[in-house]
């Protein structure tokens, strides 16, 4: 019954190199006196790349995601409690502040100091020894980048409150594309000129904001993010899918997010049209090399809609998917007026 | 063990409590058995509690709503408890409710909860402290135990009922039964640290097996109780079991509930959305097969400005 599906998850887990669950406990010990070391040593001071990863705990997801999700359109923001390791950042536990979004609010910070305060004394007596070690903050629909303000604040970060994060997470796309929309980064120095770096993974943009992504986005790097988890953890959610199946197959990922899907497509049909007038400039474009540059930019736009669109499409027809599983599980019994095939007709792949 | 509770209350528990309490009962036991990679000139204390590094317990309370008869229980956090005295420390208790508050007003305490095998008499005493914040506090009961024979979620919630015991009225804990309640982004989130997917886009073809893996788990769970339902009415016709006449009629509701929608409406706006579905699909088909290099290409080819004369007819 449930043992192939464990059999299966645990060959997974042995093929990527998941650490055996026992030694990965020792994660939550605290160990005050090394970390003061790490802190008085600041090997982060000379080289802006130092801190390459960043390993979230299940409980700082979860919380994080949940806090993004319950603000809407609005963005929230709170703060991350942790430690170092090495060249990597272990986020423990993330708390929200009471503070309301809005993207001009340079100084958010100020407000909520008394809170963070009073929070990070009470958690120290309650047994959370660690310290606050980064920021997060949501982008409710438009991709995880840091945004000019955000990139000042961050910066302001890392001159005062060494080792800092800045982690941004976005509820929709996550409920939208049914995988957790997750970014972690760290800022570089003014005038640092980083080495070219490998293309990240590739996102879409609303037009109205890509302005702002483009003129930051070499300004800061992303960092690896990986999960972890206590024996304790995997043990209880193992279980928890006993319960938690029925909410898996009643989920209906396209009942939430009809406006979120309609401003999409409405972004797609703007970069479109953008498209189509830079194709009609470039043909009363000059001598043939430069139009051919310019082709080629528009060509990479052009292959950026195409994927905008496959990125659509493949989550709506995942969503009508389930929907349709849904039907034919629960509706098609014994009328045989109503033809059930009608309603099981899965139709082809789009595959980009 | 203690009683069912008759009280008709349904509960409601969201994974992120469950999350929480693992992790506070994780950090405590780890911060008293530091590994012994790390440490060992520290923490020199441990020696005299030695009964206690096993199996620490902690102490917490949880926090939602309560609407009519449902209390839904969304989020925790932890007390400080002194064992000695046996009381819980009210003025932090106080400061933690004022935090929260802030960030989440609409929230109140709804109860307590601890790490354990079962509910203890010691543990009335916490209850009864906390009656005055709220009538009727909830005591959700975690045991960190852990067993792999299990087969079912190790919580327990409690409530407090007041039974008349040897012609004296004493308050006694008595077990609830509730469900899991959840949000798509927590369902994900806990989908996704339960099972460690494959954080990146990857290909179309490893997120659709995703999608489907998920779904298909879910319809064999689904179809496994069917089947334990349905051996145990065959016993019951066989006479092997005496009829349940409670069960029958619950199994014979669940049976007119199906099928599960059947109004006209309802296959209008299936069927809108279907066909909304398909019209997108279409328009990516489209896109994505004018827009490439074979319209630049074209462009290039045949491009009408640079070639005065050549082959305009075509175009």
């Amino acid at each position: 019954m449930e043992g192939s599906s464990t059999i299966a998850r645990r060959t997974w887990e042995l093929e990527n190199n998941i650490p055996p669950d026992s030694s990965s406990d020792c994660i939550f010990y605290y160990d005050d006196t090394a970390q003061s070391k790490f802190q008085q040593e600041k090997p982060w001071a000379n080289d802006p790349h130092y801190f390459k990863r960043v390993k979230i705990s299940a409980l700082a997801l979860l919380k994080m995601v949940v806090h993004a999700r319950s603000g809407g359109t609005i963005e929230i923001m709170g703060l991350m409690q942790g430690k170092t390791d090495g060249d990597a950042i272990i986020v423990m536990d993330a708390f929200a502040l009471p503070v309301e979004g809005t993207e001009t609010r340079v100084n958010a910070q100020a407000d909520a100091y008394e809170y963070m305060v009073e929070y990070s004394q009470t958690n120290k007596l309650a047994g959370r020894l660690e310290n606050v070690v980064g920021w997060y903050h949501s982008h409710p629909g438009y991709g995880c980048w840091l945004s000019g303000i955000d990139v000042s604040t961050q910066r302001l970060n890392q001159q005062y409150q060494e080792p800092f994060l800045a982690v941004v997470i976005d509820p929709t796309r996550t409920v939208s594309a049914g995988k957790v929309e997750i970014g972690a980064f760290r800022t570089y120095s003014e005038g640092y000129k980083p080495p070219d770096e490998p293309a990240s993974e590739y996102q879409t943009i609303p037009l109205n904001k890509i302005e702002d992504f483009g003129v930051h986005c070499k300004q800061y790097y992303s960092l690896d993010v990986t999960y972890f988890k206590s024996s304790l953890d995997s043990h209880l959610l193992d279980l928890l899918w006993s319960k938690y199946w029925v909410n898996t197959l009643s989920s209906s990922p396209l009942l939430g997010n009809g406006d979120y899907v309609a401003g999409q497509i409405l972004d797609l049909a703007e970069k479109l049209e953008q498209a189509e007038s830079h194709l009609a400039h470039s043909r009363f474009g000059g001598s043939v090399p430069s139009s051919l540059h310019r082709k080629k930019e528009d060509e990479s736009q052009l292959t950026k809609i195409t994927r905008d669109s496959s990125k659509i499409t493949v989550e709506q027809v995942h969503g009508l998917m389930s929907q349709v599983i849904k039907d034919v599980l629960f509706n098609s019994v014994s009328q045989s007026s109503k033809s059930p095939s009608d309603s099981s007709d899965l139709e082809p792949m789009v595959t980009p | 063990m203690a009683p069912s509770s008759s009280s008709g209350l349904t509960f409601k528990l969201h994974p992120l409590v469950i999350v929480n309490i693992s992790d506070h009962y994780t950090r405590v036991k780890t911060q008293l058995n530091p590994p012994a990679s790390v440490c060992a000139s520290g923490n020199a204390s441990n020696n005299g509690e030695a009964m206690f590094q096993q199996n620490p317990r902690v102490y917490g309370c949880v926090i939602g709503v309560q609407r009519g008869r449902t209390v839904e229980i969304f989020n925790s956090f932890e007390l400080l408890y002194d064992p000695s005295t046996q009381t819980l420390d009210r003025s932090f208790l106080e400061k933690k409710q004022e935090l929260y508050k802030k960030v989440f007003p609409d929230f109140y305490i709804l109860g307590w909860y601890s790490t354990g095998n079962d509910a203890e008499e010691s543990d009335m005493h916490i209850h009864k402290a906390l009656m005055d914040i709220n009538e009727s506090p909830v005591y959700v009961l975690l045991n960190p135990a852990i067993n792999h024979a299990q087969k079912d979620l190790p919580v327990t919630i409690y409530e407090s009922e007041m039974h008349v015991i040897d012609g004296i009225p004493q308050l006694i804990f008595a077990h609830t039964s509730y469900t899991i309640e959840t949000v798509e982004a927590e369902r994900i989130s806990v989908d996704h640290v339960a099972h460690l997917k494959p954080s990146d886009g990857g290909s179309a073809a490893t997120q659709l097996a995703a999608h489907l893996t998920g779904i298909h788990s879910a319809i064999k769970m689904l179809s496994s109780r069917i089947k334990v339902l349905s051996q145990y009415l065959a016993a019951m016709q066989k006479g092997d079991i005496p009829c349940e006449n409670s069960l029958l009629r619950q199994v014979s509701s669940l049976l007119r509930r199906l099928p599960a929608m059947e109004s006209e409406r309802f296959q209008d706006d299936f069927l809108m959305e279907y066909n909304d579905k398909l019209l997108i699909t279409y328009l990516a088909m489209i896109t994505n097969s004018t827009m490439n290099e074979m319209v630049d290409k074209f462009n290039i080819a045949y491009d009408r400005n640079t070639r005065r004369g050549g082959r305009t007819a075509f175009m």
